[in-house]
């Protein structure tokens, strides 16, 4: 997997490389500011890049905004906005344009480098990665609206980590199931909140998304 | 009757003598050379100045050439209030302390607000006939003293000698007339004293004056003229209390937080490292320290949104919609925002939706909030919060609004709720765009 790194802290630009690298990943290039990581990408076409959204100079929202460019610009290349905050409005502009090859993690997410890892895999291979606090976020948001009260504790806990991007197969070693008892799961949740029922992870994040509101697509 | 003016007649005359004519001579003195002296200075700095401002390319040059002047102004203001309070014993405190700005603009921007500085300019303008009088007081005791000497001194120094005397006498009449016979010494002795006495009494009276114009243009300036110093130097604080809180979060969020979000991934890197068993021991330890970095992380990210939330410094509008999103009860923002507001302001109108939708949502029972932020013509800032929920929300109980009200009131907002029991809800929260 081919990355490219925007991340304007040195010890964590540097950690990062070393930690992707360790696990045979080639990180292309690792800048610090927006219009860099934008070259960056032009250059080298990466898989993913993984973006900071407070860089220099406004020390704001760079990273999203760039990582809105990237969008638009190169659809091919995944992004990871990673930041030391969630912020709904954030995740709501970044899935505007469909939730394929986007992610959202906290910096936190880091420290478990296998999940950190697979996130970013799922984001290069055009899939979802959101942060369980972006997702419960969307689930206190829509906790009123009554349709969640229908789901078993199981379901919900399903259900969160589809939300999160999870295939069948992650949540199931996830939860500690087989993959038989999460598919029977899944469509239990599909037909009690009336979604149409699945054909890919992507499309199902969407719905699910769309079903959790006002940040989903 | 006779009585009344003997003592009245008494009283006049022995003005000369008594301690307090030394003291009104001297302050006479030193307070009228002090005054000419400084009105000229104050008066060629401020013309050259004014005259230098007003060509295109000395413009710069004039302007500090007038903050200058404002500066020597405050100092020379000073030196005639202490006079005055040295030796006339008044009690005149000095003027609220110069407040200098930020930056070369602020600070000559202060300087040229600085009112104390022009009244004491207006002071040193006005000074000027003042002290003319004043120096006349002491001219017309010099005189009368020297005059009050000649018996004295035909008696000891003219031996024959028949030169005339001149008569000293600092009035714009009656000529130079000269003495020049013994008797006609004591003539002159006689309007010596005349002048001493009317020296002293000159002199009394435009110290009074002088004083009167001490206490008004050197002293402290009026209760209203403080009350604004008091606004202005308070929303200065406000300001910069939330700058400095502004700091703090960056700071963390470029430090601690970075240091430690790299402490935890380090940990992770080294824990998948240490797959073998024999390093069960390590590997546990490791865990520990790994665990402690991340609820670090997590407790510092708390911290970090409750002094400043990052959110804000793309506007209140998105911050409220991040704020809307991530609320229990389904809300909506509308955000009609003209004129940014100051970041004091934007902060404060924050925490106010904030605690307000965390309100609702314990207490109120509703099924939507919607939250209205804009801003309107006259210059003020709005935040409505109105929910569908049972009403009964009371400033005067919730500890909550209270502290709203607080807050908003370090700005002069106001907060307006309204909540019958039964519903629904609004609460209105003004704010002025700038602290």
């Amino acid at each position: 997997m081919r990355v490219v790194i925007a991340e304007d802290a040195a010890l964590l630009r540097e950690g990062l490389t070393r930690l992707l690298e360790d696990r045979g990943h080639a990180v292309c290039a690792a800048v610090s500011d927006g219009g860099a990581l934008l070259a960056a990408v032009a250059e080298h076409h990466p898989d993913v890049a993984v973006v900071d959204i407070r860089m220099p100079p406004t020390h704001t929202d760079e990273g999203l905004r760039a990582a809105l460019k990237l969008r638009q610009d190169f659809p091919a290349t995944g992004v990871l906005m990673f930041s030391q905050y969630i912020e709904t409005s954030y995740s709501a502009q970044l899935l505007e344009g469909g939730a394929a090859g986007v992610g959202y993690l906290l910096k936190d997410r880091v420290a478990n480098v296998a999940e950190f890892s697979a996130a970013l895999e799922r984001v290069a291979g055009g899939g979802t990665a959101l942060d369980p606090e972006v997702v419960s976020q969307l689930f206190r948001a829509s906790r009123q609206r009554g349709g969640l009260a229908t789901l078993t504790p199981r379901e919900r806990q399903v259900l969160a980590l589809m939300a999160e991007g999870r295939s069948n197969a992650g949540i199931a070693a996830e939860l500690v199931v087989s993959g038989g008892a999460v598919e029977k799961h899944v469509a239990s949740i599909f037909t009690k909140l009336g979604l149409p029922p699945d054909e890919s992870d992507n499309r199902r994040v969407l719905a699910v998304l769309r079903y959790l509101g006002p940040a989903g697509a | 009757m006779d009585e009344e003016i003997r003592r009245v007649a008494g009283m006049i005359l022995e003005a000369p003598l008594t301690r307090r004519n030394r003291r009104e001579l001297l302050y006479c003195g030193l307070g009228g050379l002090a005054g000419a002296l400084g009105f000229w200075i104050l008066v060629a700095l401020l013309v050259f100045g004014l005259t230098v401002s007003v060509s295109v390319i000395g413009t710069v040059v004039g302007l500090l050439l007038i903050t200058l002047t404002l500066r020597l102004s405050r100092r020379i203001g000073s030196l005639h209030r202490r006079l005055s309070n040295r030796i006339l014993g008044q009690q005149v405190e000095p003027p609220a302390r110069f407040q200098p700005g930020s930056g070369a603009l602020g600070r000559v921007d202060r300087r040229l607000r600085d009112r104390a500085a022009w009244r004491a300019i207006w002071y040193s303008l006005v000074k000027l006939p003042v002290a003319f009088v004043q120096l006349y007081a002491i001219a017309l005791t010099v005189c009368g003293l020297i005059d009050f000497t000649y018996p004295l001194l035909w008696v000891l120094f003219r031996h024959g000698s028949s030169a005339p005397l001149p008569l000293l006498q600092p009035l714009p009449f009656g000529g130079s007339p000269t003495v020049s016979t013994w008797v006609g010494t004591y003539f002159a002795a006689l309007v010596g004293a005349f002048l001493v006495v009317a020296g002293a009494w000159v002199a009394r009276g435009i110290n009074a004056g002088d004083r009167a114009l001490v206490r008004n243009l050197l002293g402290p300036t009026s209760m209203a003229e403080r009350v604004s110093e008091l606004e202005r130097t308070r929303s200065l604080a406000v300001e910069d209390s939330a700058a400095v809180l502004r700091r703090v979060e960056r700071d963390l969020h470029d430090g601690a937080q970075m240091r430690l979000a790299a402490l935890a991934m380090n940990l992770g890197m080294a824990r998948e490292k240490l797959e073998d068993p024999d390093n069960a021991t390590v590997r546990e330890l490791i865990d520990a320290a790994h665990q402690n970095a991340v609820d670090a992380l997590a407790d510092l990210r708390d911290l970090a949104r409750g002094i400043h939330p990052p959110v804000l410094d793309s506007g209140l509008a998105s911050a409220l919609a991040s704020l809307a999103a991530s609320s229990a009860i389904p809300a909506t923002v509308t955000a009609d925002i003209a004129t940014r507001p100051a970041p004091a302001i934007e902060t404060i109108a924050y925490f106010c939706a904030a605690e307000l939708i965390a309100n609702a949502t314990k207490h109120s029972y509703a099924n939507q909030i919607k939250i209205k932020i804009y801003t309107e013509r006259t210059g003020f800032l709005r935040l409505d919060v109105s929910d569908d929920g049972v009403g009964g929300a009371d400033a005067a109980r919730g500890s909550g609004l209270a502290g709203l009200a607080q807050r908003v009131s370090t700005v002069d907002g106001r907060i307006e709720v309204s909540s019958p029991a039964g519903g629904p809800t609004v609460v209105t929260v003004e704010l002025p765009l700038r602290a």
